[in-house]
């Protein structure tokens, strides 16, 4: 078993991570992943060069860290990876890869979804879209916290 | 004392400031800051307060030496 959370400044390659899954997962029977990417339109239909993250020095990781380790303990799953851009991701670039590795694929299927819905919800950034029209805040839409509670 | 602001009340006050407030409660830096920067105000009405990483109520006092954090609501990952 192993949980790795990462709060990543410079550069996030989703190859890479699911290499380290992969070795990590060897003796299990399925993986899977989600990359999130940063969208190149607002929800207004507005173009965006590229969303900023804004973090906490320490509740930003530890955030991440709280809800893969969740994670690791609801599912029956032998690995949980979890990474996170932070600062500014130019539009079409990863933000997050979130995996999960069991030696049945419902559990990896499921944990990955959790992670998501809680990252999506509970993590612990301040989020911006930039654009020409200037920057936007954003926030969980009330689609994020339904999703978030189908968890309990 | 230091304050340190995340989000769209940094964007909109500073990222860090220094204010003479030991003594205060946390509800009256909340409110000092709100009155002398009318546009964060509802922003300030929404966030946590938080001192060495640390939930704290508004009824608490700070001293000189405590660094205050105002925490908006998270736009999540």
């Amino acid at each position: 078993m192993s949980v790795v959370a990462l709060l990543e400044a410079e550069a996030l390659d989703p190859q890479l991570e699911l290499a380290e899954l992969t070795e990590a997962a060897r003796g299990d029977g399925a993986i899977v992943t989600f990359v999130g990417l940063a969208r190149p339109e607002s929800r207004e239909g507005n173009a965006v060069d590229a969303v900023v993250l804004d973090h906490h020095p320490t509740l930003t990781r530890q955030s991440l860290e709280d809800i893969a380790v969740a994670c690791a303990e609801r599912f029956d799953v032998s690995h949980v990876r979890v990474v996170h851009r932070c600062g500014t991701v130019p539009a079409g670039e990863p933000i997050v890869f979130a995996g999960a590795s069991s030696i049945h694929r419902r559990a990896a299927f499921d944990a990955a979804d959790y992670l998501m819905d809680r990252l999506k919800t509970e993590a612990v950034f301040w989020k911006r879209e930039v654009g020409d029209d200037g920057a936007q805040w954003i926030e969980p839409t009330e689609a994020d916290f339904t999703d978030r509670e189908r968890w309990g | 004392m230091r304050i340190r602001l995340y989000g769209r009340l940094a964007d909109a006050i500073a990222p860090e400031i220094e204010l003479t407030a030991a003594g205060s409660t946390v509800g009256e830096v909340r409110r000092r800051l709100a009155a002398d920067h009318a546009g964060a105000a509802n922003s300030l009405a929404r966030s946590r307060a938080l001192i060495a990483d640390r939930a704290v109520d508004d009824g608490q006092t700070v001293g000189e030496s405590d660094e205050l954090e105002f925490l908006p609501p998270v736009s999540g990952g």
